[in-house]
């Protein structure tokens, strides 16, 4: 799983079909695999309850299981869905991209993804560790000691290099003209404060980033294992 | 024929919108590295954005 690379992925794919995708929609369809899956993955207290998967990896990637909300064939599914009962083509296919990314950006992990699901084969590159079933916090020490974070900051990276994608002018050019979803929300909410909407996941992923980074090397000393597959310290779920 | 990599460059303005994010940043990350839980939640940090890069802006900017 990524960490920060699902906050920044739908700047880079805005940056690249400006006008023919909206944001909003970009960045559900970004988050959407993991929606309704993160919480139970990592489990959470509920009163005397404890509400956690057994088998978390199975349950966030596999079949049984919550898997094929990261297959192509679901981005293409809800992508249809919002296109012909919300009547918007380009909310549906700005949400199905984005979907796709998310996808394959999770096949980098050892687990992988069923990306032609209903087919259960794991398309996984092994390059850095899923350790999601260890529990928050030695996940993101793991994630943010291996290429995983890595692949993050490849984004952070270009998303720095696309500055422009950034500025007001971008989003009252592109993002605004693209979607009525801007001059609608316009109508409550002050410009400024939609442009600060726009660039919260940029901000939100790349402070965590650092956040995180910090945390894992600074504080706790948890050794980078860059080697494909790391970081090896921690035990990686496999399929 | 020479291939150059060109970098576009921001102006003044748009050095100062970011320096103004990079210590928004600042302080979420000090506040996250130190109280975890900061971290976790998307909505939390669109709330502490909308806070810390209009709201507060806006505010100064109507008394002064």
């Amino acid at each position: 799983m990524s960490w920060a690379a699902h906050d920044l992925e739908p700047y880079a794919i805005q940056k690249h079909m400006r006008l023919k995708v909206a944001f909003v929609p970009l960045l559900i369809g970004s988050y959407s695999p993991d929606m309704m899956t993160k919480w139970f993955v990592y489990g959470i207290h509920l009163g005397p309850w404890d509400l956690k998967a057994s088998d978390p990896a199975q349950f966030h990637r596999g079949w049984p299981g919550f898997g094929f909300t990261h297959s192509l064939v679901y981005g293409v599914a809800i992508g249809l869905v919002i296109w012909k009962v919300f009547g918007s083509k380009l909310w549906g296919v700005s949400f199905c991209i984005a979907q796709f990314a998310h996808a394959i950006t999770d096949a980098g992990d050892t687990v992988g993804t069923m990306l032609l699901f209903p087919w259960t084969f794991h398309f996984h590159i092994d390059a850095w560790a899923y350790a999601g079933q260890t529990g928050r916090m030695t996940d993101a020490a793991a994630y943010f000691s291996g290429l995983g974070c890595m692949w993050d900051l490849v984004f952070i990276v270009y998303g720095l290099y696309s500055w422009r994608v950034l500025t007001s002018a971008y989003f009252d050019n592109v993002i605004y003209r693209a979607d009525a979803f801007w001059p609608w929300l316009n109508r409550a909410v002050p410009r400024g404060a939609l442009l600060v909407l726009y660039r919260a996941a940029f901000f939100y992923g790349t402070s965590r980033w650092i956040a995180w980074t910090i945390w894992a090397h600074v504080i706790h000393h948890y050794p980078y294992d860059l080697s494909w597959g790391g970081p090896h310290w921690v035990p990686a779920a496999h399929p | 024929m020479r291939l150059r990599l060109t970098f576009d460059r921001p102006s003044g303005r748009d050095l100062t919108v970011f320096g103004g994010y990079c210590l928004a940043a600042a302080v979420y990350i000090a506040i996250g590295v130190a109280w975890i839980d900061f971290l976790l939640s998307f909505w939390v940090g669109l709330g502490y954005l909308l806070v810390a890069a209009w709201l507060v802006p806006s505010l100064v900017r109507r008394l002064a």
